[in-house]
C-alpha cells in the first residue's frame, strides 16, 4: 500500500528525502503483517551469507518522503547470540553490507504482552536513532482486560506509540505521519538507571574503544560498549579483541568485574530494563479482573491435554500427510502430463539428434522433475503457515520436546523432520527454527532419512511386483474402496504392511544416527528451550498467500538451477557415444517391417475401394477393442465381454455377405498385418533405446559395478537405474523402463511389473528379481540420499559442502550395506 | 513459603521468583523473558510426556524445560 501521489506532483519538483527504517520486534507480534501493510507485496530478500538469515527489504511513500523498510529477524533481544539476534543488531547499526544503515526504528510492540516487548525497546532506544512504537494487538489485550493509555505510554517513554491494527489497516496513516516528523527531529538515547560502577566501566570501555577506533575503521557508540560489557561476544568484540590484542582483553575483563561487583551483568541489565520498564507502563497500563479463563487457556486445556491433545496431534498430522498424498497428485500428474506434452510439442517439431534430445530428455525433462514437486511443497507450507499462524506450531514443539530430547533434539526439530516425510526440502528450511546451531544441523542431517514421497514409486513397483498378495482378516469393501476388486481386501495385508516396514527403515536409521551425531562431532551445550506459546489468533490468508508465494518461488529457483544441471549430465552419459551403427542397423530392421507390410498390401491394390474395406473391417475391431475395455469396468464383466465378442462376430458376418467372402478374407489378411508391423515397429523402438543405452557411458558404467553390487542381488541394468536416480530418485521408473526396453513405462502400468517379474538374468535362465532382490532395491532407495535438490538445499542452509557431502557418502554408505544385508538375510529365508 | 524451585510447583500455583541460576546463557535467557526476582508465575500446566513445563509471567505464556525450571529459585505464594 504505497501512498498515492498528491496531484501535480511530478510538475511541482519537490525535492525528494530518502530515509531508511528498520522493522525490529519480537516473534509473533504481527511485525510481518505489518510490513507487507505498509510496503504491499513487492519486496526483496536480503540474504545475509555466513548464517541463514534473511531480511526483507520494501519500500513506501509518505508524501515527498521515500522510505526504504527493512523487516529484520524477530528477536527478543539485541544480545549477541543467535544468528538471528546478530543479523538484528549489526543491520540496526548498519554493519551490514547487505542492507543499508537504518537512520529510523519502526519498534512493533505487542500490546497482550507489554512488558516483555517493551524489553527489546529499552535496548534499541538506547542507540538514540529516531523512533516509533507501533503497539498491536490491543484488541487481544482487551479481551484480558488489559487497556493501555497511549498518551500517557509515549510521555513516559519519549517515543510516540500508535496503535496500528495491520489487517484491518488501521492506524497505519499515523504511523507514517509520525514517522515521518520523527525522521525530521533528533532524537535522545535513552538512559537507565545502571549502578554507578557499572556506569563507570561502560564510559571507560567507551574510550578503549574509541582508541581502537583507529584501528577498526569506525568509532564504536556508546551503547555498543554497554553491550560489550554485558554480552562478551559478537563480531564487535572479536574485532575488537583483534585490534587490541591482549592489552585490551585484560583491561576489558578488569572493567567487566568491576562493572558487575560480584553481581551476574545479566542480571544488572535486566533488572535496570524491567525496572524501567515497570515505570513505564504504571500509569498507562490498566488492568480489570477478567472472570473466567481467556479462550486461548480453554483452548490449551484441550491442545495439551494428556489424551485429548494428543489424539488431536496425531489427527493434524494424519491430515497433513493424506493431503500431501491426496491432494497433490492430481496436480503432479498434471505437471507431469504437462510437461509431457510440451516434450512432445517441441519434440515433434524437431529434427532427431543429440539437440533433441538433450532439450526434450534433459531440459524439458529435468524441469519436470522439478516442478513435480511444487504441489506438495506448496500444500506442506500452506499447513505450516496455518498452523504457524494459529499458534499451534509451538504447542507442537511443546508436546514433541520430550521424546525429542531423548535424542539429543528438540521439540521444534519435530515439524522439520515430519514435514520430510513428504519432501526433506521444505524439512531442511523449516528447520531454521531451531537456535542451536549444531542440534540445527543434526536436524538438517536427519531429514533426509524420512521417506519421503519421491520414494513412494519405487516402492509401489516393486511391491506389486515381488511381495506376494496376502494378508490377515479379509474384510469386503465395496468396489471403489477396495484396492483389488477381484479378490480379498485385507485388514492388514503383507504388502501394506512391506510398505509401512519401509518408512521404518528410515526412522530406524535416523535414531542411532542422530545419538552419534548428537554425543559426537555435534555434542552442544543443551540450550535452553525457552518458547513462547503466544495466543491463539485467525489466520491471515493475505499473509500465507504471499508466504506460499514466496517459499515456492525460492524452491524453484535454488533447487531448479542445480537439479536441472544434473539432469542434463545424466542425460548426456545415457545417450552419448550415440553410435551411428546402431541406429542404422534398426533402421534397417524398420524398413524391413514397413516393406513386409506394403507387400501384403500391394497384392490388393487392384481391387476397387480395397481401401475402403479396410477401413471397415478396421473399425470394426477398434469398436470391439472398446466394448472390451467397457466390458471390464461394468459389474458383470464376463457377460459384457461375451455380448462384445458376439456383435463383434455378427458384424463380421454381415460384412463377408455384403463383399464377399474374398474381399473379406484379404481385409483381414491387411488388417493384421498392419497389426503385426505397429508392434514390430514398437518393439524395435524399444530394443533400439535399449541397445543405445546398454552402450552409453551410464551403460558402461553400470556393467562397471557390477561386480560389487552383485552381493545385492542386482545386476548391471538395477545398478545404472540407481546410479542414473542420484540426481533425482523418481526418475527411476523411467529409467528402469527404458533399461528393460519399455518406451514409456509409468509406475501404474501393468507392463513394468510385468517386466521386472520376467526379466531374467544376462546368460542365463535364472529371473532376475526374487523378493530378495525387490527388499534389497527398496531398503537401498530408502536409506540413499539420491537427490540432488536436497544436496542443494542443504549446502544454502549450512553455507558449507561439508553437510551435503557428508549427508551423501554416510547414506550411500548405509544404503549399500543395509541393501547387502537385506539381500543376504532373505535370499538365506529363501525369497 | 520455604523457599523451594520452579521445576517443583504444582499445576495452577502461584510463586515469586527470589534468583535465576543456571549457566550465563541461561540465566540470561531467563532475565530477558522476564523471569527475573521479584516477579510472580504461575504453573499453567505440565506437558503430557511429563516436561517441558509452561508457565505464566508478565502477562504471556512460557515453555522451559524442567531441568532449566530447576535454576529458577522461588517462594510459593498461597
Amino acid at each position: 500500500m504505497t501512498e498515492a501521489r498528491p496531484a501535480g506532483e511530478s510538475t511541482r519538483n519537490l525535492r525528494r528525502d530518502k530515509h531508511v527504517v528498520a522493522l525490529l520486534g519480537n516473534p509473533n507480534t504481527g511485525k510481518s503483517t505489518l510490513f507487507t501493510a505498509l510496503t504491499g507485496t513487492r519486496q526483496k530478500i536480503a540474504n545475509y551469507p555466513g548464517v541463514t538469515v534473511e531480511a526483507k527489504v520494501g519500500h513506501m511513500q509518505f508524501e515527498n518522503t521515500e522510505l526504504t523498510v527493512i523487516d529484520l529477524p524477530g528477536t527478543y533481544s539485541l544480545a549477541a547470540r543467535s544468528p538471528d539476534e546478530r543479523v538484528a543488531t549489526e543491520a540496526l547499526l548498519g554493519r551490514l553490507d547487505e542492507t543499508p544503515k537504518p537512520d529510523g526504528v519502526i519498534l512493533v510492540v505487542d500490546a497482550s504482552s507489554l512488558d516483555r516487548n517493551l524489553y527489546l525497546a529499552t535496548q534499541v532506544l538506547e542507540f538514540g536513532l529516531p523512533s516509533v512504537i507501533a503497539l498491536t494487538m490491543v484488541d487481544v489485550a482487551k479481551t484480558r482486560g488489559i487497556s493501555i493509555d497511549l498518551e500517557k505510554l509515549s510521555r513516559a517513554i519519549g517515543c510516540p506509540v500508535v496503535a496500528v491494527n495491520a489487517p484491518a489497516g488501521e492506524g497505519l496513516q499515523e504511523l507514517k505521519a509520525t514517522l515521518h516528523k520523527r525522521l525530521h527531529h533528533p532524537a535522545t538515547p535513552l538512559s537507565l538507571e545502571f549502578p554507578p560502577e557499572f556506569v563507570s566501566a561502560v564510559d571507560a570501555l567507551h574510550l578503549k574503544l574509541a582508541d581502537l577506533g583507529v584501528t577498526l575503521g569506525y568509532t564504536p557508540t556508546r551503547p555498543e560498549a554497554l553491550r560489550l560489557i554485558v554480552d562478551a561476544a559478537g563480531p564487535l568484540f572479536e574485532e575488537a579483541r583483534e585490534a587490541g590484542g591482549n592489552a585490551f582483553e585484560e583491561a576489558f575483563t578488569k572493567l567487566r568485574t568491576q562493572a558487575c561487583g560480584g553481581k551476574s551483568a545479566a542480571l544488572i541489565e535486566a533488572q535496570a530494563r524491567y525496572g524501567r520498564i515497570a515505570a513505564w507502563t504504571r500509569e498507562s497500563r490498566t488492568q480489570t479482573k477478567i472472570e473466567g479463563r481467556t479462550l486461548t487457556d480453554r483452548v490449551d486445556s484441550i491442545l495439551t491435554h494428556r489424551l485429548f491433545g494428543t489424539l488431536v496431534f496425531i489427527l493434524v498430522m494424519g491430515v497433513i500427510f493424506q493431503s500431501i498424498y491426496t491432494w497433490a497428485s492430481p496436480l503432479m500428474d498434471l505437471i507431469e502430463s504437462g510437461t509431457k506434452w510440451v516434450g512432445d510439442l517441441v519434440g515433434s517439431n524437431m529434427a532427431d539428434g543429440p539437440l533433441k534430445g538433450l532439450i526434450v530428455d534433459g531440459v524439458i525433462g529435468g524441469a519436470g522433475g522439478v516442478l513435480v514437486f511444487l504441489p506438495q511443497i506448496l500444500i506442506l507450507f500452506l499447513f505450516i503457515a496455518i498452523l504457524e499462524d494459529l499458534g499451534y506450531m509451538s504447542r507442537a514443539a511443546f508436546l514433541m520436546d520430550r521424546l525429542m530430547s531423548r535424542f539429543g533434539l528438540t521439540g521444534r526439530s519435530f515439524i522439520p523432520l515430519l514435514s520430510s516425510f513428504a519432501c526433506a526440502i521444505p524439512g531442511i528450511m523449516g528447520a531454521r527454527v531451531i537456535e542451536d546451531r549444531n542440534t540445527r544441523l543434526t536436524t538438517i542431517f536427519l531429514a533426509p532419512f524420512m521417506s519421503c514421497s519421491a520414494r513412494l514409486p519405487v516402492y509401489t513397483v516393486m511391491i506389486a511386483a515381488f511381495v506376494p498378495k496376502m494378508g490377515w482378516l479379509p474384510i469386503w469393501l465395496p468396489s471403489p474402496f477396495s484396492t483389488d476388486p477381484g479378490g480379498n481386501t485385507y485388514l492388514i495385508s503383507l504388502q501394506g504392511l512391506t510398505l509401512f516396514a519401509m518408512y521404518w527403515v528410515g526412522v530406524l536409521a535416523a535414531i542411532p544416527t542422530a545419538i552419534v551425531l548428537k554425543k559426537g562431532i555435534l555434542k552442544s551445550k543443551i540450550t535452553p528451550f525457552l518458547l513462547e506459546l503466544p495466543s491463539y489468533k485467525m489466520p491471515r490468508p493475505k499473509a500465507i498467500a504471499l508466504t506460499l508465494f514466496e517459499k515456492g518461488g525460492a524452491f524453484i529457483k535454488r533447487a531448479g538451477t542445480i537439479i536441472l544441471a544434473v539432469s542434463v549430465i545424466v542425460w548426456a552419459l545415457s545417450y552419448f557415444p550415440h553410435s551411428e551403427e546402431i541406429s542404422a542397423k534398426w533402421e534397417k530392421e524398420r524398413e524391413e517391417a514397413n516393406q513386409r507390410y506394403d507387400t501384403i498390401k500391394d497384392m490388393h491394390r487392384m481391387v476397387s475401394n480395397f481401401d475402403k474395406h479396410l477401413a471397415e473391417f478396421n473399425l470394426i475391431d477398434s469398436r470391439y477393442e472398446t466394448a472390451l475395455a467397457e466390458a471390464a469396468t461394468t459389474g458383470d464383466a464376463e457377460a459384457a465381454k461375451a455380448r462384445a465378442e458376439a456383435t463383434k462376430i455378427a458384424a463380421y458376418e454381415a460384412m463377408r455377405k455384403e463383399v464377399g467372402p474374398l474381399l473379406f478374407e484379404a481385409a483381414a489378411n491387411v488388417a493384421a498385418a498392419e497389426k503385426e508391423r505397429d508392434q514390430r515397429l514398437a518393439e524395435i523402438n524399444n530394443e533400439e533405446a535399449g541397445e543405445h543405452l546398454r552402450n552409453s557411458f551410464m551403460g558402461r558404467m553400470g556393467r562397471t559395478i557390477e561386480p560389487a553390487v552383485k552381493p545385492l542381488g542386482w545386476d548391471w541394468r538395477i545398478a545404472m537405474a540407481a546410479i542414473a536416480s542420484f540426481p533425482a530418485r523418481e526418475v527411476v521408473i523411467g529409467t528402469l523402463g527404458t533399461i528393460f526396453n519399455l518406451s514409456d513405462a509409468d509406475e501404474t502400468s501393468e507392463p513394468l511389473r510385468e517386466t521386472l517379474q520376467k526379466a531374467k538374468r544376462e546368460g542365463s535362465d535364472e529371473k532376475l528379481f526374487s523378493l530378495a532382490t525387490g527388499l534389497s532395491v527398496m531398503v537401498f532407495f530408502a536409506l540413499c540420499c539420491q537427490c540432488a535438490a536436497t544436496l542443494a538445499v542443504m549446502r544454502r542452509e549450512t553455507n558449507s559442502w561439508r553437510w551435503p557431502l557428508a549427508s551423501f557418502l554416510y547414506m550411500t554408505t548405509l544404503a549399500y550395506f543395509g541393501a547387502l544385508v537385506t539381500y543376504q538375510v532373505a535370499h538365506a529365508l529363501g525369497g | 513459603m520455604t523457599p523451594t524451585v520452579l521445576s517443583t510447583l504444582g499445576v495452577g500455583r502461584k510463586a515469586r521468583v527470589l534468583d535465576v541460576g543456571g549457566d550465563a546463557q541461561l540465566q540470561q535467557r531467563l532475565l530477558e523473558f522476564g523471569i527475573l526476582p521479584g516477579v510472580e508465575v504461575r504453573l499453567v500446566r505440565v506437558a503430557p510426556l511429563g516436561d517441558p513445563i509452561e508457565i505464566e509471567v508478565l502477562g504471556y505464556n512460557l515453555s522451559l524445560r524442567k531441568n532449566e525450571a530447576a535454576h529458577v529459585h522461588i517462594e510459593a505464594l498461597p
